[in-house]
């Protein structure tokens, strides 16, 4: 650009201007090579897959046999009753667990924000810690504590607030229980690190002023601190409910999907479609477009939101 | 350049001399077996005990049985077939009979016939059908599930029961003896894992009858046998006599710990409940209980049961095949031990010959278990597994919390019906 404006005017422009777009077309050239290795490697590694199951989710046939279906799978995914309960069991959980969890990330947030707070490092470390555990690893221990005889009973049982143990695992509204509860314990605190590092940002000044004009502790959290975490709110909530759309390892550790697929999510409904029924790779590539297409309206219907009440 | 590429063409030999003189290793001995299976005490401990005896002709060759738990290592092997790669796989699977035939359609060209190295004639007709498509048979047949009714003879014994009430009688009759029992020493019966289906494959079973019929069409609704198989678990949880337990560690350690007193299943559940040395002589089988009022009912069924299978990708398959021939296609004197030892009821039908077979097994309170095994398993009615047998049992399960709760079967039935029959489309 610079050498261009240069050289304007000049006799020779029109072979300048040649050399500087010769220039150009080599620069472009090599940046291009430079970005090729990345390329390549997302084109097969991600463009190429995400196309082929596109074009799997339109095959039928059982194990390796396909065959092409047009709009067979689609068809299938409307008179499938154990689609459907997979899937308002997955929004089922994303409308009760997301907003707990999130509320509860805010709350805690903004409760070790408090400078004065005694142990407040203390209190951080312990919040965050639960999601830097395997999930494998917490989930058999929910297991556990979660058994007929497992400590959760024992504790209820010994403060008398129960009579008879419960079934958590085996009842369907307690196994929907402790998986929402295992998800919200493990994902708090991830969501909290984002809060606490926006409120850090906000200026403390405008906290001062609302002070000295008598706006109340409540009135400062909802009118201040929310507005001004928008943003980060809003990434939580898209991550969260992608997080919650493809959940799978708590479920299939803790209840298998069951008891009478109470807590069967479409990813793992995805996955015994592939890997434990009679292998119809094709449907379950359907299904895996139904989480796409969820996460892309969800998502888009939260920027919407978000955007209207910026204004 | 000419260096690098002399250097390349010479590290190129090197590679090549050093991957021949591999392979005459591995071609001459020293040969490592993998085989996939999924229970240290029962098919575990008889494949080692298998290839202990063809170690002794081949002192070289080594085995490494991995255990996996059995769903896991159904789903590892699944996913690793659709992926096309063979590494990894092993050499010898162990497959239930229930999948066989899944594994088999959906993956052509994975499992290696064996019909040119084993005399199928020689094995249980029923286990060879079950491993057979398009005319080539690809498993070598290994253990039968003919159930039985293990139960605790000396807990019984408190409450007055002895063997002879156990003998072919009915679940409805079982279901007094529970009642009675729980009356007379507070103690439950059975343990019932609702996450299962076990018990109501039995029952289908015990009849003749299955999800589908020979032609693999659902036979669910209108089906009699499906409908008393069902009745008949909601009286079973309804009389109090079972626990729930969840998965298959509490299940197995309920009856093993004495929590509760009995369960039926098939055979093989003789190597778990024989690795507790210190109940032996507490231990009684009768044959299952039968429906009641149902047409074709018997005492005789099957659980279970499973082939082992040689993958074409195995690195070793020359061995493999010619272990299982030699192995677990004709040696008798095998058989004997496995079935003492774990309960193994092989299908090598001169293996039933064998003496162990004649004898009495003081574990079992010097009962002819063996004999009478043998004979229920002639009686077992033949049915078609299918290739849907899963989805099926996936429906039946999705129900069992209504059917617990004393919901109304013929609903019930409806609802398994249309999702089997939507989920084997």
């Amino acid at each position: 650009m610079v050498a261009e404006v240069e050289t304007s005017g000049s006799m020779q422009d029109r072979r300048r201007g040649g050399a500087a777009s010769n220039l150009a077309r080599s620069e472009q050239i090599n940046g291009w090579l430079f970005i090729m290795p990345a390329l390549v490697l997302l084109g097969i590694f991600m463009v190429y897959p995400i196309l082929w199951s596109l074009w799997m989710s339109f095959q039928v046939g059982r194990g390796m046999n396909f065959s092409f279906g047009g709009f067979a799978n689609i068809i299938r995914l409307t008179q499938d009753p154990v689609f459907i309960r997979a899937l308002s069991n997955t929004l089922l959980f994303l409308a009760v667990q997301v907003p707990i969890m999130l509320m509860l990330a805010l709350l805690f947030a903004s409760a070790l924000n408090d400078s004065k707070l005694w142990g407040r490092g203390f209190f951080r470390t312990a919040i965050f810690l639960p999601c830097v555990t395997s999930l494998v690893a917490y989930s058999v221990i929910f297991k556990s504590i979660f058994a007929l005889d497992g400590i959760a009973n024992q504790a209820l049982l010994a403060l008398q607030l129960i009579e008879n143990p419960i079934n958590w695992l085996s009842d369907p509204f307690w196994a929907r229980v402790v998986v929402i509860s295992a998800i919200t314990w493990r994902w708090t605190g991830y969501n909290m690190i984002f809060y606490l590092a926006a409120m850090q940002n906000i200026d403390r000044s405008i906290y001062e002023a609302a002070k000295i004009d008598g706006v109340p502790t409540w009135a400062r959290f909802w009118f201040i601190t929310v507005p001004m975490l928008k943003p980060v709110i809003l990434f939580t909530a898209v991550t969260s409910t992608i997080g919650t759309l493809q959940l799978f390892d708590e479920v299939n550790l803790l209840t298998n999907g069951g008891p009478s697929d109470a807590t069967l999510t479409l990813s793992l409904y995805i996955y015994n479609l592939s890997f434990r029924f009679m292998p119809s790779f094709g449907y379950a590539a359907t299904v895996s477009y139904v989480i796409v297409i969820l996460v892309g309206v969800l998502s888009l219907i939260q920027f919407l939101i978000a955007r209207d009440r910026r204004r | 350049m000419t260096s690098f590429t002399s250097r390349w063409r010479r590290s190129l030999a090197a590679a090549a001399l050093a991957g021949t003189s591999l392979f005459s290793v591995a071609a001459a001995s020293a040969a490592e077996l993998v085989v996939w299976c999924w229970d240290p005490n029962f098919n575990g401990a008889t494949m080692q005990e298998a290839f202990s005896r063809y170690q002794a002709e081949h002192p070289d060759d080594t085995i490494n049985v991995v255990i996996f738990d059995k769903a896991a290592m159904e789903q590892k092997l699944q996913a690793q077939l659709a992926s096309g790669s063979t590494d990894g796989l092993p050499d010898i699977v162990l497959i239930e009979d229930y999948r066989a035939q899944k594994y088999l359609q959906s993956f052509p060209g994975a499992f290696e016939p064996l019909n040119s190295h084993i005399d199928y004639s020689t094995f249980a007709p029923y286990k060879v059908e079950l491993a057979t498509l398009n005319g080539q048979t690809y498993s070598l047949p290994f253990d039968s599930g003919v159930t039985g009714y293990f139960y605790r003879t000396d807990l019984l014994a408190e409450a007055g029961f002895g063997p002879e009430d156990l003998e072919n009688i009915t679940w409805d009759q079982l279901i007094e003896i529970g009642k009675t029992v729980k009356e007379e020493t507070g103690q439950i019966l059975l343990p019932i894992d609702p996450t299962g289906s076990d018990w109501i494959r039995i029952m289908l079973q015990s009849a003749g009858s299955w999800y589908f019929d020979a032609d693999g069409n659902v036979t669910i609704a209108g089906n009699p046998v499906f409908k008393a198989a069902l009745e008949t678990y909601q009286r079973l949880i309804a009389s109090g006599i079972t626990t729930p337990v969840s998965g298959w560690t509490e299940y197995t350690g309920s009856f093993t710990s004495g929590k509760t007193l009995s369960t039926f299943s098939g055979v093989w559940m003789t190597a778990t409940i024989k690795a507790n040395p210190d109940q032996a002589g507490q231990w009684g089988v009768a044959p299952s209980p039968r429906l009641d009022g149902v047409e074709g009912a018997g005492n005789a069924s099957n659980l279970g049961g499973s082939s082992w299978y040689v993958l074409s990708s195995a690195p070793q398959k020359e061995m493999a095949i010619d272990f299982l021939a030699t192995i677990w296609g004709s040696d008798v004197d095998f058989y004997q031990k496995i079935l003492v030892n774990q309960g193994a009821l092989g299908s090598l039908l001169a293996a039933r010959e064998g003496e162990a077979y004649q004898a009495s097994d003081e574990f079992f309170s010097g009962q002819p278990v063996w004999q009478n095994f043998s004979d229920w398993l002639a009686e077992i009615p033949a049915v078609n597994y299918g290739i849907f047998t899963e989805e099926a049992d996936a429906a039946v399960v999705a129900q069992v919390p209504a059917i617990t709760s004393g919901g109304n079967i013929d609903d019930i039935i409806a609802a398994i019906d249309a999702q089997v029959r939507q989920q084997t489309q």
